[in-house]
């Protein structure tokens, strides 16, 4: 069967099979491939995308259930002229990325997060991304980066980045 | 995120490739039905659900939100002949407050449930416990009609459905029929349900100003995780501090969410103060029969009841 969806602000056509899940179109029809399957159960958060504005475990959505939908991923993050959404970049400033694997789930999390919370506390951070598991551990820098983004994109400008740290 | 083949009501069985079975099974039951051409159905009104449902019963998948169901079918969705989805039925997803009761359509997630002020307000058992589904990733797609017709005994959303006294309204395309929440829920993953019902809406009376309530979810992990056991406790005070009405409601601990009716005795009728909150643990511990499993052992099960049971009371008393 045949769903229209927009993904990354692109309106896509795709022959799709009920047998499959949105990850799976995203990740080998549309080689979009920043969301990773973890567990494949719903209970990493590494396959986390924008559908229609709210984050969901992208192996849990049947294809078909896309039609019509609104999905965001990392790769709708960057800028037309290819910059890195200020997210992106704090997660690199701060080290937050270690083996990577869970970072595109977190960033779509901590991204939806910002929408509603501009100046999230610590805590709120932890809570909004309880469902995005990092088995390096590295929570503390995650929930830096999801911070320092805040602030840098609170001040509006692009050149005090570097003082942040 | 249970991960079980065991079968709900309103759960087909996966019939795999049993093409032949699948015939013989139609024309016994006399209908018509274009097997094959009909692999994913999502009914925009709710009369065209219901009129799949009649057609097709348990042979067609009912998703709602899926963080069930593609879980249960994990690395076997080519086993699924039919999904029936529910999600573009619009009519499913309102909240409507009336003067003495809230209906709530079977398909609001719990991420609305979550957020609303007003549910927050007046359903603060519901609220509390939807925040703790699983994250957001889950509480965004998952929904409360999910939650009641999956009817896991560790559902987050039924121990306070039982403390609010919610009744559940079943359709089908002859009609529509009222199941308390306490009579629907039989079994671990069974219920009431028919393969021609859907659930429809879930009707709560509005619960009197001044009710006093707690909620506690007990897991492994703080999040992203399946409840070893819930417990929603709700007493309603007239102006001397008397309990007028007590209703506490427990999930995973007994085959089905229960109510602890010897508990609700003991209080009803007693002033607030005059509560022996560890009699009152004990009591609940007493009256749940929990089972060992990976979530936790049968002690485990009857001392945490006792202990979130007595913490509760002594919560209200200091309040």
């Amino acid at each position: 069967m045949e769903i229209t969806f927009t993904i990354n602000n692109e309106k896509r056509s795709l022959e799709v099979s009920p047998h499959q899940r949105l990850l799976d179109i995203i990740r080998k029809d549309l080689g979009l491939t920043a969301a990773k399957e973890g567990c494949g159960k719903g209970e990493c958060g590494a396959c986390t995308v924008l559908f229609n504005g709210e984050p969901v475990a992208s192996c849990l959505v049947l294809a078909p259930q896309a039609d019509g939908a609104e999905i965001l991923t990392v790769e709708g993050l960057i800028s037309r002229e290819g910059e890195l959404h200020p997210l992106q970049q704090a997660f690199l400033d701060t080290g937050a990325v270690q083996c990577g694997f869970c970072i595109p789930g977190s960033i779509m999390t901590g991204y939806r997060l910002l929408q509603d919370n501009p100046e999230p506390k610590r805590e709120e951070v932890r809570q909004a991304l309880a469902g995005n598991i990092c088995r390096c551990t590295g929570y503390q820098k995650i929930v830096d980066a999801v911070q320092l983004a805040a602030s840098r994109m609170q001040s509006g400008g692009d050149s005090s980045w570097a003082q942040d740290l | 995120m249970e991960n079980s083949r065991r079968n709900a009501s309103g759960r087909p069985k996966a019939s795999g490739s049993d093409f032949e079975a699948e015939q013989e099974n139609i024309q016994e039951l006399g209908r018509e039905v274009p097997v094959g051409s009909a692999d994913y159905l999502a009914p925009k009104s709710l009369k065209k659900a219901l009129e799949y449902r009649s057609r097709y019963g348990y042979k067609a998948v009912v998703i709602a939100g899926g963080t069930d169901i593609m879980v249960d079918y994990f690395e076997r969705l080519s086993e699924v002949s039919s999904w029936l989805d529910l999600t573009k039925i619009q009519d499913l997803k309102e909240i409507k407050f009336g003067p003495e009761k809230i209906r709530l359509g079977s398909m609001v997630t719990h991420r609305k449930l979550a957020t609303d002020s007003r549910i927050r307000e007046n359903l603060p058992l519901l609220a509390e416990s939807a925040s703790e589904v699983g994250a957001w990733q889950i509480q965004s797609r998952g929904t409360l009609g999910g939650n009641i017709v999956t009817s896991s005994p560790a559902g987050d959303a039924l121990a306070p459905l039982l403390a609010y006294q919610a009744r559940f309204i079943l359709g089908s395309v002859s009609g529509q029929r009222e199941v308390a929440a306490e009579d629907f829920f039989t079994g671990p993953k069974e219920n009431v349900m028919t393969q021609e019902e859907l659930l429809i809406e879930v009707v709560i009376p509005t619960p009197r100003e001044g009710t006093l309530s707690r909620w506690k979810k007990v897991g492994k992990r703080k999040a992203m995780i399946i409840s070893s056991l819930t417990m929603a406790l709700l007493l309603e005070l007239d102006d001397k501090d008397e309990i007028t009405a007590a209703r506490a409601a427990y999930g995973a601990v007994a085959p089905r969410p229960i109510r602890a009716t010897e508990l609700e005795v003991y209080l009803t009728g007693r002033k607030l103060t005059e509560i022996s909150a560890g009699k009152a643990g004990e009591l609940a511990a007493q009256e749940i029969s929990p089972i060992t499993d990976i979530r936790g052992t049968v002690d485990f099960r009857c001392q945490v009841t006792r202990d979130i049971t007595e913490q509760a009371l002594l919560g209200f008393q200091q309040e």
